[in-house]
């Protein structure tokens, strides 16, 4: 019998305690996983969103993402000088404001309208319907159609309360013209999608259209285009994709990846610990029947081995149960971060990647080897007469 | 003393120059949506960026320029010292610059989703932030703040005051401390997060308890063989396991509660001064303690009994070997 069919054997004939040893190392790995998935998960599924909306490059007043820093002051002037650079394939202005919307009968949601000018790029994907094309056309997402029991060519009033607007805005009257989702859509919050024209009017300072940042869409290579736009002399900043990545990365995500590696940390030192406790102790309870087996011709190394594939199979099981246990987790955890204000409904804390699965392998295999060292060690250096003098006088 | 919120675009009818008490905040100033206050906040860093492009020291004039603080941070990255002058400017291209004179820094509140980012605060007098924000357009004193916090001296009276200021105030409106916190729901919400997490790691820790129970139960079985067969009754047996198991559960638990105190000062120096930052990460209250405590002695009592109750259902002689 090889080492790995005996220590199945010794792990089969200890139902109770094996059984109980890998549903609890299947639990820590599945916090494990979900600790891997939660570290890049929200850089993968915010660049999926980036990477789905139809421009490249991000234009704002400051180095702040769009609508945390100043407004630029006057979008379309903005928009239509960077339209002219020849790397530059399509530019639209957006202005995102807060706003009720209402329908006659006192039904209302509160939520954000975003005024989109100069271009013909939508940030919105349209459902069914048609799209705005002029002043007091409005199309918005489910959630408002559903809460406002609105339908397409019915009227809904804004009362918008915009950021640099009049003090009392008036209270203005739409045509529902389409039904759209909205890439950054949160949660059970309303979104409506007009002209910049229209939300200026909305806003009550139909003069003043600024944008929160021009989305800009280059012919091919976006870095270039971005210097090209810097070189404007705007005072604006232009950033990619990747750009507009790192500086989340560096500023908005830092919480979620420290509290992944915290975690990460402290369920691999939870699963050594505990594992190095159970093999301990099996072992020890085990010696005279190890001695034993020295003293009929099993070699030294062998009956470490068992030991070694004892503890690979508790953690190897426990390790592919765990995955499964992890994703279904995953989407419980998701589910609970996801309903913090203002998280868009698209974007996920948790996203699987092949690499997660390979490093939780790597992990656990490390964590397999090195619970097994200390048990290893005392069967590797048991006194066989002595042990088994005391086995037989005990 | 009670603090409430009256958030709005409400016309700034401060008088010229302030006063001591008017010292503006945009950092903690409460706002009534993210939106508005991140405006503020960019708007803010907007202005300690032209701190960097204008340099730090300007040389002295004969008047007195305006007193401002700057976050400590600031001060570290810039190199800003108390009696500095500076220009700032709004950023808008064209924009005029003032000059201000540093006269103090500032602890900036810790923010738990800013974590890792150096703070660029600045905190000026509203009339100051007004004057160098306002474009040629607007009249002085048409201007809008976005809150105003108001301390009541009534604690009792803060639900009476904000239902009459919604009530009177048009196109105002009156929150509570709580709700014009505006960040308070994502913290809920990642408490939530914090306490699935607990939950997990409380059932692995409850699995593998278990598991070690059972072996340290069963290494015990000749033991409590003869204990039966010299006449203990099963329960009697029962009990003294069970306070055996909520022993070790309490005594385990002390331990990890010593563990985390001690090890409390040390977590948050080393994140402190990671992320540069008067966030304190770990602290463990005499809540959070007793739970731990109530937990583990509880998870230890049913783990006991649990890997005893089918040992004690076996027959004396078999339980001995006899």
């Amino acid at each position: 019998m090889n080492a790995l069919a005996c220590a199945w054997r010794s792990l089969v004939r200890q139902p109770a305690r094996s059984g109980l040893g890998i549903i609890g190392v299947a639990a820590v790995g599945a916090l494990l996983f979900d600790m891997l998935l939660l570290s890049e998960g929200l850089m993968i599924s915010t660049r999926s969103m980036l990477d789905s909306m139809p421009f490249d490059i991000r234009v704002t007043s400051t180095d702040q993402m769009p609508g945390r820093g100043p407004d630029i002051a006057d979008g379309p002037a903005a928009a239509a000088q960077i339209a002219a650079l020849a790397s530059v394939k399509a530019v639209t202005t957006l202005r995102r404001e807060d706003a009720y919307l209402m329908r006659g009968d006192g039904t209302r949601a509160y939520g954000s309208v975003l005024g989109i000018g100069f271009g013909s790029g939508r940030p919105w994907t349209l459902v069914s319907g048609t799209d705005v094309v002029g002043d007091n056309e409005i199309v918005i997402n489910e959630f408002a159609a559903q809460v406002t029991g609105t339908d397409i060519g019915a009227s809904l009033t804004v009362r918008s309360n915009c950021a640099d607007g009049a003090t009392a805005p008036p209270a203005m009257e739409f045509r529902v013209t389409g039904i759209a989702t909205f890439v950054f859509d949160a949660l059970g919050e309303a979104g409506a999608g007009m002209t910049d024209t229209s939300l200026a009017e909305a806003c009550g300072t139909p003069g003043a259209i600024p944008a929160d940042f021009l989305m800009v869409q280059s012919t091919g290579d976006a870095t270039s285009t971005a210097a090209d736009i810097d070189a404007l002399g705007l005072h604006l900043q232009a950033s990619t994709n990747d750009e507009a990545m790192g500086q989340l990365q560096q500023r908005e995500f830092t919480y979620f990846r420290q509290i992944s590696t915290v975690l990460t940390t402290i369920t691999i030192s939870f699963a050594l610990l505990l594992i190095t406790v159970l093999l301990t102790v099996s072992v020890n309870q085990r010696l005279g029947e190890v001695a034993a087996l020295r003293a009929l011709g099993f070699s030294q190394g062998r009956v470490v081995l068992d030991v070694l594939w004892e503890s690979v199979l508790i953690v190897g099981i426990g390790g592919i149960l765990s995955l499964p246990l992890g994703a279904l987790m995953a989407v419980w955890l998701d589910g609970i971060l996801k309903r913090m204000p203002r998280i868009p409904a698209d974007l996920h804390f948790f996203v699987f990647q092949p690499e997660a699965v390979w490093i939780h392998a790597a992990l656990m295999a490390v964590t397999a080897f090195t619970a097994a060292i200390y048990p290893m060690v005392i069967v590797a250096r048991l006194p066989i007469a002595t042990t088994l003098r005391n086995e037989v006088v005990g | 003393m009670s603090l409430t919120t009256v958030s709005a675009r409400v016309p700034a009818r401060v008088p010229e120059g302030g006063h001591p008490g008017c010292c503006y905040n945009p950092r903690v100033a409460p706002m009534h949506t993210h939106r508005r206050r991140g405006r503020v906040a960019g708007s803010v860093v907007a202005l300690s960026c032209v701190v960097i492009l204008a340099g730090s020291v300007v040389p002295a004039q004969e008047a007195q320029p305006p007193s401002i603080l700057i976050a400590r941070q600031l001060a570290a990255l810039e190199g800003i010292a108390v009696g500095d002058e500076v220009e700032l400017t709004s950023g808008e291209p064209g924009s005029a610059t003032r000059r201000f004179r540093v006269i103090g820094t500032y602890e900036p509140t810790p923010n738990p989703l800013q974590l890792g980012v150096a703070s660029r605060g600045i905190r000026m007098h509203l009339t100051d932030l007004l004057a160098l924000t306002r474009d040629a357009a607007t009249p002085a004193g048409t201007e809008h703040v976005e809150g105003i916090t108001i301390a009541l001296q009534d604690p009792d009276s803060t639900r009476a005051f904000v239902n009459d200021v919604n009530a009177r105030v048009v196109g105002a409106f009156a929150l509570f401390p709580g709700q014009a916190a505006g960040a308070g729901d994502t913290f809920v919400v990642l408490e939530r997060f914090h306490m699935a997490i607990a939950t997990v790691t409380i059932i692995a820790a409850t699995v593998f308890l278990l598991a070690l129970t059972v072996m340290l139960v069963d290494e015990r079985r000749a033991t409590v063989g003869v204990l039966r067969l010299i006449g203990f009754p099963a329960h009697r047996i029962l009990v003294q396991v069970l306070i055996e198991g909520v022993v070790l559960a309490g005594a385990g638990a002390l331990f990890g509660l010593a563990l985390a105190v001690a090890s409390e000062g040390l977590i948050n120096w080393f994140f402190q001064w990671r992320y540069d930052t008067a966030l304190i990460f770990v602290h463990v209250t005499p809540t959070v303690a007793l739970a731990c405590v109530a937990i583990a002695v509880h998870l230890g009592a049913v783990a006991t009994a649990t890997a005893s109750w089918a040992l004690l259902r076996s027959g004396g002689l078999r339980l001995a070997k006899r």
